[in-house]
């Protein structure tokens, strides 16, 4: 079993530190599953917590790790599944958030325990060698008789999704809706107006956003809409690390509500917030 | 602006706008102290009333002048839950937004949607929900007295007298005289420590002092501190008080475009017990 991969662009390093960071807001132990090609990491994947989302990042090795080499336990595998502590690995990774790192590696070794080393070659001011700073981060390695239960989630099928532009403003009332109810419809229809609504004793509010982007129509019907749970809504917005605005919305009527975040081309961040009764 | 409804002030009794929530959103917050309000509406403008027993009473006011839009048929009184109304003012946080207010009849929700002025295509609606209309108590009447004590004083000054005061002190008491000490209030906290601040009539903070006797009354201390935040953001402040203690403190808050709103307190004295 051997895993290595090198990261070198600055860019790069800091949204692959942030894309762990909002990981690790959401939930103590993460999912890494090492394909030949990509990389993902999920959270909350038994849905077991009730105030924190499933959320998962699919990153396409190619757009982060110019140098990126898999190799399965066995041949006829294709991963290699790890499970890690999202706070550990956050903080090894904490590094790369601010400037003067040339390179980070990560490597899986067993020294006396698996565990991912990230070493990073950062660069001081007072010389101009570079010095590593390495953490070695546990890992438990996943045997592939417990993969069914690790599986990469699917993306729902959404009748209708929207793209809106700014989730700045969306962030902040979910952040406040979620004291006034503890669920939240969201409505979507096809003059790319998004509706989210929380009812309560005393009071509706509809919050209106128009002129979005209609990103997927699927189906004759010209609406929409689901109720979801309010605290894991706020969770996932209030976990978001990354600087990217642009987010996208599939609502699967009476199912669940699809959240995507396109950090770049093959570098995606989602999350499923399944549908409750209100 | 983006107009929804087709026809939005068609079957409504009231309907106002206000371009900038900033001085509205504060005011209503600093009325908070209670959770029931009796809002009235009339030509002469909007009145929001919270009562705290027979001890404390605040008014919001804003008269026709301050709003965008006015419109208003008959006298409308409802009831409605101050804490529902400032949550729904602060969802957009600190962004200047612009507001839209609507009620149908008795019984129908009190509608308020929120434009943030950056972006055209986000607003948000609230239906809060009304009650049955009590009857504010009318303090007023009992400060028509041509005896009384006025004192106009500038809003951040009282404000930093009362923060000085004893935090420990359960009572205040407020001297009001034509003779020295003019203005003075009086704590007593624990270990019986007294603890004073006197202003003259002369101090630059006075705008106005037109005492015509000497009264002398205390409050609770906590009653005094509910004025507080209003106290904060006030431009004047109009202290009056009759023969027997009834205390009115009126502020005006102004906004950014110069629209006035006016919060009147009413403070019941404490009597005494001996």
């Amino acid at each position: 079993m051997k895993f290595r991969a090198l990261m070198q662009d600055p860019l790069y390093m800091k949204e692959f530190q942030a894309i762990v960071a909002t990981l690790t807001k959401l939930a103590k132990d993460c999912v890494m599953i090492l394909g030949s090609r990509q990389m993902h990491f999920i959270v909350n994947e038994d849905q077991s917590s009730s105030a924190s989302p499933l959320v998962w990042a699919g990153i396409a090795a190619e757009e982060y790790f110019p140098e990126y080499r898999m190799e399965a336990a066995h041949p006829e595998q294709e991963y290699i599944v790890l499970g890690v502590s999202s706070a550990n690995l956050g903080r090894a990774l904490s590094v790369l958030r601010g400037g003067g790192v040339n390179s980070c590696k990560l490597k899986l070794q067993r020294i006396q325990f698996p565990c991912i080393s990230v070493i990073a070659s950062v660069l001081t001011s007072s010389s101009t060698e570079a010095r590593e700073v390495v953490h070695d981060v546990p890992v438990t390695i996943i045997p592939c008789s417990d993969w069914s239960a690790y599986v990469v989630p699917r993306v729902p099928p959404s009748q209708l999704a929207l793209g809106l532009p700014s989730l700045r403003l969306l962030k902040s009332l979910i952040d406040k809706l979620k004291n006034i109810s503890p669920s939240l419809e969201f409505q979507a229809n096809l003059d790319g107006e998004l509706n989210v609504i929380a009812t309560s004793e005393m009071s509706t509010v509809t919050s209106r956003f128009q002129k979005l982007l209609i990103r997927t129509v699927a189906g004759s019907q010209r609406e929409a809409s689901c109720s979801v749970d309010s605290r894991k809504a706020s969770a996932f917005f209030g976990a978001l690390q990354l600087p990217n605005e642009e987010l996208s919305i599939g609502i699967d009527r009476e199912h669940s509500i699809h959240l995507q975040i396109d950090v770049r081309q093959d570098v995606v961040l989602h999350s499923i917030l399944p549908a409750v009764c209100m | 602006m983006a107009d929804v409804e087709p026809s939005p002030y068609g079957d409504c009794k009231f309907v106002a706008r206000v371009e900038h929530i900033k001085t509205l959103t504060q005011a209503i917050k600093s009325i908070c102290f209670n959770d029931y309000g009796m809002l009235q509406v009339s030509e002469d403008g909007l009145r929001i009333t919270v009562e705290q027993g027979k001890s404390i009473q605040a008014t919001l006011f804003m008269p026709p002048g301050a709003f965008m839009e006015f419109r208003v048929q008959d006298f409308q009184c409802f009831g409605l839950k101050m804490n529902v109304l400032s949550e729904c003012l602060n969802l957009f946080g600190s962004a200047d937004c612009s507001l839209r207010m609507m009620y149908k009849d008795k019984g129908d929700p009190l509608r308020i949607i929120l434009y943030p002025h950056d972006d055209d295509d986000v607003s948000t609606e609230c239906a809060i929900k009304t009650m049955d209309c009590d009857e504010p108590i009318d303090y007023d009447q009992n400060l028509k007295d041509p005896d009384l004590n006025v004192i106009f004083v500038r809003g951040p000054n009282l404000s930093k007298v009362f923060h000085e005061l004893e935090k420990s002190a359960e009572e205040f008491e407020f001297v009001t005289s034509p003779n020295r000490p003019h203005f003075k209030i009086t704590t007593v906290g624990i270990m019986q420590a007294v603890f004073s601040v006197e202003v003259a009539k002369t101090s630059p903070m006075m705008m106005m002092f037109n005492c015509k006797q000497t009264v002398v009354a205390r409050y609770k201390s906590q009653q005094i501190r509910i004025t507080n935040k209003a106290m904060q953001s006030a431009t004047k402040v109009a202290i009056k008080t009759n023969s027997v203690g009834l205390l009115e403190l009126h502020l005006v808050m102004q906004g950014d475009s110069q629209e006035e709103i006016f919060i009147q307190f009413f403070i019941i004295p404490l009597l005494n017990t001996d």
